[in-house]
């Protein structure tokens, strides 16, 4: 076969049988929870693909033009470069404001499905030992993710976006002894100047972008390599994984999911209107827009800029201003206790051990009430970034909506981490919480008593009730080294034994059978049905829910 | 079994992914396209005065605005009407009381913008006057100003505005200067403070914007002669009808409040929508 030549042309001069073997092979396990990173990661490609189509449009210049274009109420005006060639991105080039408002939706759904992702990593505690690493990174991702995307943001040089740079300036102005030294020279000189569009430009589409990746591959190659954690389950330990395998199972759920992302996203951008720049109109530093917020993951710093109290304080003779606390203080707190989290607890809870296994919300108690209880507070401040919105929406008073904010931005933490408290204690006494429920068949006999059984599981119930079937010692051994076993019939008569899981021990490595020294694997001719090389071995057309089984 | 039962249910998924993302993109597309024709005509509340590249020179060809003080005619009707629904709080001729201000030379304008939006008679005078359904005809409103203005004259007449000299790109650069900062770029509105807020300008007409800008009707400053040219108001009262029913394109508007419907549609529908297909996929844990 043609294939096979290829794959042992390139296999003889690059050995990539082995490794791409066991790669293929890959042990991924399977929760709903573990896409939300995929999402993350999807959207990312998404914002890469979108975005280089609008850099072949945008222009990053500050430059003063008088715009002439099919938006007629901006017809005549001076206006800045940037924010005329994303009128013509809107207005003028084929699909261009399909892709801008794509490129805008992945960015809020990329940043929100970090967000959830650092909270199902958090609640789990899957950032325990040995993976504080990629915690760290992820919380390097998190940050670097805002910041892009409040760059982005700022790029149209549109009246809105453009009162958030002012605000920014400020926030980094107010930076104590430094501030002014360090905002002009991120601005180039004093505000607005002509250097901050170009300059957020290459921060935008190279520098950070370029670090994302670089950490990405980072955060997913430790991941690999860690191999992902797992909930509690039915043969499942601290020392294996329980799942689907790489191919073909889980690349083509990750390959069918990045599909979905991408058609989601897609439909949000041609089908719900996003940053309508056109009605904003250029930004004027002497004009300002009321109901400015920032894009929803600046919205907890926007809030905390708004529940601030007019304090001023002053420390060595100087006075340090206001905004600085929650606007520089706030954030840098945040980040830094985010990013030591894991040391942080390490420190409290002694345990220096290594955990594969996720644990379950409900049984730590502590951690999940005091996660819910900071999430909270974050979840107070980000809804008050929309002070005037709800006040005019709900049409009440400002101001009362400004006390509500600030008094539930005290109060609502310690309750709610309270009550989180309790349901946990709560749950933990009930083993059956959660469970899935087991369709129970009443029946009733002549003397009128009432009994119960359990029903059989419906047929295309793809989480049938049982325990996995052990896979025995030299199949698993086999099935490590890139041999198929069993022929096709045994394969469709293990189908419906197994649940879907597939237990491999990490334990049971073992050395691999070389033949020659081309790293090549060749297959035992006593086993029918079955190729060696890259693509020839392995569990062919089979995802999840089939497994080795029962050995003949 | 079926042939595509037969198949793993990682495939299968694939390929259900696969045909939803196809019809979702071209659903996407099909209903985007048409919003990107550049041909789309914006609304000019006077089609026939042709294209809104309206040159400077032409406010002086002819008035923007001519303003007209009702006929005198209309007093005894207005002093009948005065007195039934407005002199308990304003007193008969119209100079005020310990509970309403002196009306006196605040001119047409004044009245028939507070009567005619609805705002007087009003039913809480303890909280900003909310606009509402006219409680009088035109004509009862235009008799009433004309009782107030035969009590004392002066004060602005009541603006007829000539939407098609004024321009519309003058209209938005004005209106972003000095209207955005209460009533936001897009004209929804927004609270301000302690139950005072800027209404939102939909459902306003042009005599209506040119009478507030002339007048300043309560926390509103008052932009008289000297502050903005007829050509001026009208033009803004232009780009305030604009923004009515403004060229809209990129799908479902949220309400032109900013980034706050934008940030729940992408996590509510974006994130939300991804994690119901992710729970599709990666399912529960087994037990």
């Amino acid at each position: 076969m043609m294939t096979q030549k290829v794959t042992d042309w390139v296999d003889e001069r690059l050995g990539i049988a082995k490794g791409g073997r066991s790669s293929l092979n890959k042990i991924f396990p399977d929760h709903w929870s573990f896409m939300l990173g995929e999402i993350a990661l999807y959207s990312f490609i998404v914002l890469l693909f979108t975005g280089t189509f609008l850099t072949l449009f945008f222009v990053p210049s500050s430059h003063l033009i008088t715009y002439h274009g099919p938006y007629k109420p901006l017809d005549g005006q001076k206006v800045s470069e940037a924010f005329a060639s994303t009128l013509r991105l809107s207005f003028s080039v084929r699909a261009g404001l399909v892709m801008r408002q794509m490129h805008h939706w992945a960015a809020n759904v990329f940043i929100a499905a970090i967000v959830v992702h650092v909270c199902r990593i958090f609640f789990t505690g899957s950032f325990r030992k040995p993976r504080e690493l990629n915690w760290i990174i992820g919380t390097l991702l998190l940050i670097l993710a805002i910041v892009n995307g409040f760059i982005g943001y700022s790029l149209p040089d549109d009246l809105i976006s453009g009162t958030g740079i002012r605000i920014a300036f400020s926030i980094v102005e107010s930076v104590p002894l430094v501030g002014s030294y360090l905002a002009f020279f991120l601005f180039g000189g004093n505000f607005p100047g002509n250097s901050i569009i170009p300059r957020f430009y290459t921060i935008h589409v190279l520098l950070v972008p370029a670090l994302i990746v670089a950490l990405l591959a980072a955060h997913l190659g430790i991941m690999y390599h860690q191999k992902h954690t797992q909930y509690p389950g039915p043969k499942r330990t601290n020392r294996n994984v329980v799942g689907t395998v790489l191919w073909p199972g889980y690349a083509l759920e990750a390959g069918g999911f990045f599909f979905i992302t991408a058609g989601v996203l897609a439909a949000l951008g041609g089908l719900v209107q996003i940053n309508p720049i056109w009605l904003y109109g250029p930004y004027i530093p002497y004009k300002v827009s009321y109901a400015v917020q920032p894009d929803w993951y600046m919205g907890w710093l926007d809030g905390a800029l708004r529940l601030m109290p007019s304090w001023e304080i002053v420390a060595f003779g100087h006075m340090i201003p206001n905004v600085f606390f929650p606007a520089v203080l706030l954030p840098g707190i945040t980040f830094t206790a985010l990013a030591l989290w894991p040391f942080i607890e390490r420190k409290i809870t002694k345990d220096d051990r290594v955990h594969n296994i996720c644990e379950r919300p409900r049984d730590n108690s502590w951690r999940t009430s005091l996660g819910v209880g900071i999430l909270a507070f974050y979840v107070v401040l980000f809804f008050a970034s929309s002070t005037d919105v709800l006040a005019n929406t709900f049409q009440t008073s400002l101001n009362f909506v400004l006390w509500f904010f600030r008094i539930a931005l005290i109060v609502l933490p310690p309750a709610s981490a309270y009550v989180t408290y309790l349901i946990t204690k709560e749950t933990q006494k009930n083993t059956a919480a959660g469970q899935r429920k087991v369709a129970m068949i009443i029946s009733r006999d002549e003397t009128g008593n009432y009994s119960t059984v359990d029903a059989e599981p419906a047929e295309d119930d793809i989480h049938p009730a049982q325990s996995p079937v052990p896979v025995p010692e030299e199949a698993a051994y086999l099935h490590h080294n890139g041999l198929v076993v069993g022929s096709e019939e045994q394969e469709l008569v293990t189908v419906g034994d197994s649940n879907g899981s597939f237990t491999r021990s990490l334990e049971s490595e073992l050395p691999p059978q070389r033949s020659g020294g081309s790293g090549v694997f060749r297959v035992p001719r006593s086993l029918p049905g079955s190729q060696g090389g890259f693509f020839g071995g392995g569990p062919r057309r089979r995802g999840r829910g089939q497994r080795h089984g029962d050995q003949k | 079994m079926s042939l595509f039962q037969s198949f793993p249910r990682a495939i299968r998924s694939g390929g259900a992914a696969l045909a939803v993302t196809v019809l979702v993109g071209v659903l996407g597309f099909v209903i985007f396209y048409p919003s990107q024709a550049p041909t789309a005509s914006v609304p000019v509340a006077q089609p026939s005065t042709g294209p809104s590249s309206i040159t400077f020179s032409q406010h002086a060809t002819a008035p923007a605005i001519t303003y007209h003080n009702p006929s005198k005619t209309l007093v005894p009707e207005g002093r009948t009407l005065f007195v039934e629904n407005c002199a308990s709080c304003h007193g008969v001729n119209a100079a005020g009381s310990s509970r309403a201000p002196n009306l006196q030379g605040l001119g047409a304008a004044t009245i028939d913008f507070w009567v005619y939006t609805g705002r007087m008679p009003l039913a809480d005078p303890t909280v900003q006057a909310i606009e509402g359904h006219p409680r009088f005809t035109r004509q009862q409103t235009l008799a009433i100003a004309a009782y107030v203005v035969s009590r004392a004259p002066g004060g602005p007449a009541i603006p007829d505005v000539n939407l098609g000299v004024a321009s519309l790109s003058e209209g938005q650069s004005l209106f972003s200067t000095n209207c955005a900062a209460c009533h936001t770029i897009t004209g929804v509105g927004d609270a301000l403070a302690n139950n005072v807020y800027a209404p939102s300008l939909y459902g306003v007409g042009s005599t209506q914007i040119a009478e507030a800008m002339r007048t300043g009707p309560g926390n509103m400053p008052r932009f008289g002669p000297g502050t903005l040219s007829n050509f001026q108001v009208a033009s803004i009262a232009k780009y305030v009808l604009y923004l009515q029913k403004p060229q809209d394109p990129g799908g479902l508007s949220l309400g032109h409040v900013g980034p706050v419907t934008e940030g729940f549609v992408g996590i509510l529908l974006g994130l939300g929508g991804l994690m119901l297909f992710g729970f599709w996929i990666g399912g529960r844990a087994a037990r």
